[in-house]
């Protein structure tokens, strides 16, 4: 009987084709079909790349019957958020901005799930350089929720969610700047993880906020974000990122060890918090139950300088974007205007004409706070802020192994409903504050919401660099509610495409 | 004190981006709202925190050897393909001074 390949994890996928149950390309074929038939409806992706999937593809399947070893996640399909390098791809960044740039070297990151055996099917749609959090700013066209098609599948990363929710692929990479994995991981009903800054090479991936990106993985399941860890950090650090630091430890080594014993910490003021709704408080409520029948301890904890994180994020991340996206300027590379009169006007009206509303709107923001007077008001205050934000979460770590908290305040909105962009950027509320101290985070789903029938997820955030210790609370949170549920994990295809094209035979 | 569009075009020409018909009212009116979800962290100018630049506090800059770069410097043609303008083994631009276009 022929199975569908959306049934698999990451895992199951690779010990399939390391058993010969199945071919790589196989595998591959059944992605590109499974996209193929899904993707008019969910639109995660701006490029479909068959050639170097079935060419990755091809070479697990000789290497297989050469006899060679195989790596760990042979044969595993990969989406690539589409602001990663991957020779033989461009890199759009979701930009006008680059719609023809075709990437001349491939990402660390992206390099080392290839080496780990994924075959990248395609680059993922994302909000345009990563400036928003429903996708809707993709300068070629929103993504749907494999959810419910009418609504967003957040952002920034959101091609790379929604392909993974819909059963388009087991795995995909994303970046989280402010949100950008953990929250379109919660609004489509995945695992989405933001390791630690520093744990993952950035060379390769275009710069939004220096010191606040970091790239992460997303899967169905907890292991398959293990896995996917291990193959992003296993090689130790990047010599061609300053910021890559040498963290390498084994994410599958106590992924299913017990939790019993150990706090988890609970901010009072979070789960109070203005925006947050009940449905979502209910889920993560129910996520704190579920860790203290497993033998956790509940523990509350303050965090008394959060109130200022959203405007310190708000200071930091424009202010590097600025300084970042200052290189787009139409000479080496970008979108150029022509018949220019002169360099001033080509850069001003190449950028004008290459770069979409919010683009414009973050790099104008980040331009005044970087100038001359305003510099000193908002800038320092913003990087003192961060001081104590950090220290707030370190005096936290006292008394916690890790803290339980909502990804984000709601579940997933209709396509166009929140239009003012400073309101899309108070719904960062939860996941802000990691990127600012540089801790990892992990979202985790935790079934569909009571009232909205939507995916509700819990966050889990813990100290800088115990990220595996994180994966093994996240697992003990899926393992909880899979028991719970009779079922396998919390969440897996989107319904509607379950079982929509790519048969294994 | 709100930014004007006089302030706005301002950042803009800092910021090299043409603003054109609507836009600069837009951008105005963004830019005060913004300003405004930023006040919070103006109570945070506080003089006896130390700024934090960079998660890792202690970032240094590294000097290495320029050997082993090579193997991933970009070939010329690899370097000029992604240019809007090129000629011969440059980057072709417009007149950097004045209004000459192209010479």
């Amino acid at each position: 009987m022929a199975t569908s390949f959306d049934t698999l994890s990451a895992a199951q996928i690779a010990a399939g084709i390391a058993a010969g149950d199945f071919t790589a390309r196989e595998v591959a074929t059944a992605s590109l079909d499974a996209i193929a038939a899904r993707e008019d409806a969910v639109q995660a992706f701006l490029q479909v790349s068959p050639e170097l999937a079935l060419a990755a593809a091809d070479r697990i399947d000789a290497d297989r019957a050469a006899g060679k070893p195989l790596p760990p996640l042979a044969g595993v399909p990969l989406a690539i958020k589409d602001n990663m390098n991957l020779v033989g791809t461009r890199t759009t960044c979701a930009s006008r901005m680059l719609e023809t740039y075709e990437s001349v070297y491939t990402a660390t990151c992206v390099q080392r799930m290839l080496d780990a055996g994924c075959v990248p099917v395609g680059k993922a749609n994302m909000d345009e350089f990563a400036f928003g959090s429903s996708t809707e700013s993709s300068a070629f066209h929103p993504t749907n929720n494999p959810w419910d098609t009418g609504r967003i599948p957040g952002g920034s990363s959101g091609g790379s969610a929604a392909a993974v929710a819909a059963g388009e692929v087991p795995l995909a990479l994303g970046s989280d700047t402010g949100g950008s994995i953990r929250q379109p991981a919660a609004l489509c009903g995945v695992v989405g993880m933001k390791p630690t800054y520093g744990a993952v090479s950035r060379y390769g991936v275009v710069a939004f906020g220096s010191s606040l990106d970091q790239v992460g993985p997303f899967g169905r399941t907890v292991e398959d974000v293990a896995l996917a860890m291990n193959a992003l950090v296993g090689a130790g650090r990047d010599p061609y990122d300053g910021t890559s630091q040498d963290c390498a430890v084994d994410f599958c080594e106590h992924l299913n060890d017990s939790i019993e014993g150990k706090r988890v910490g609970i901010i009072p003021a979070f789960m109070e918090a203005e925006g947050l709704t009940p449905e979502v408080r209910a889920a993560v409520e129910g996520a704190a139950k579920q860790l203290e029948a497993q033998g956790a301890e509940l523990v509350e904890v303050e965090l008394p300088h959060l109130d200022a994180a959203i405007a310190a994020y708000y200071v930091i991340g424009p202010a590097e974007a600025f300084s970042n996206l200052a290189r787009f300027d139409g000479i080496r590379y970008g979108y150029q205007e022509p018949d220019c009169a002169n360099l001033d006007a080509q850069s001003s009206l190449s950028r004008a004409h290459g770069f979409g509303a919010e683009a414009k709107r973050r790099q104008l923001l980040g331009a005044y706070l970087l100038s001359s007077g305003v510099y000193d008001k908002y800038y320092y205050a913003a990087q003192k802020a961060r001081t104590l934000i950090t220290a707030d979460y370190n005096a936290a770590y006292e008394k916690c192994d890790v803290i339980l908290m909502p990804s984000s305040p709601r579940t997933a909105w209709k396509h166009g409903e929140i239009s003012d962009p400073t309101q899309m950027y108070l719904a960062d509320l939860y996941t802000i504050s990691i990127n600012i101290a540089g801790n990892g985070g992990v979202s985790v789903p935790l079934g569909l919401g009571a009232d909205s029938q939507l995916p509700v997820a819990a966050q889990l955030v813990g100290p800088a660099f115990k990220d595996r210790t994180l994966l093994m609370f996240a697992r003990a949170l899926e393992r909880g509610l899979a028991d719970a549920s009779k079922g396998a994990p919390a969440l897996s295809v989107a319904p509607a495409f379950a079982g929509k094209g790519g048969e294994l035979a | 004190m709100a930014l004007t569009e006089t302030d706005v075009r301002g950042i803009a020409d800092y910021a090299r981006i043409a603003l054109e018909g609507d836009e600069l009212a837009q951008m105005t009116a963004y830019l005060n709202d913004a300003v405004d979800i930023l006040a919070p962290v103006l109570e945070y100018d506080l003089p006896d925190v130390e700024p934090t630049f960079h998660p890792i506090g202690d970032l240094a800059n590294v000097m290495r050897e320029d050997a082993g770069l090579a193997a991933r410097a970009l070939s010329l043609d690899v370097a000029l393909e992604n240019a809007g303008s090129a000629r011969d083994r440059y980057f072709r631009v417009p007149s950097i001074l004045g209004e000459g276009g192209d010479r």
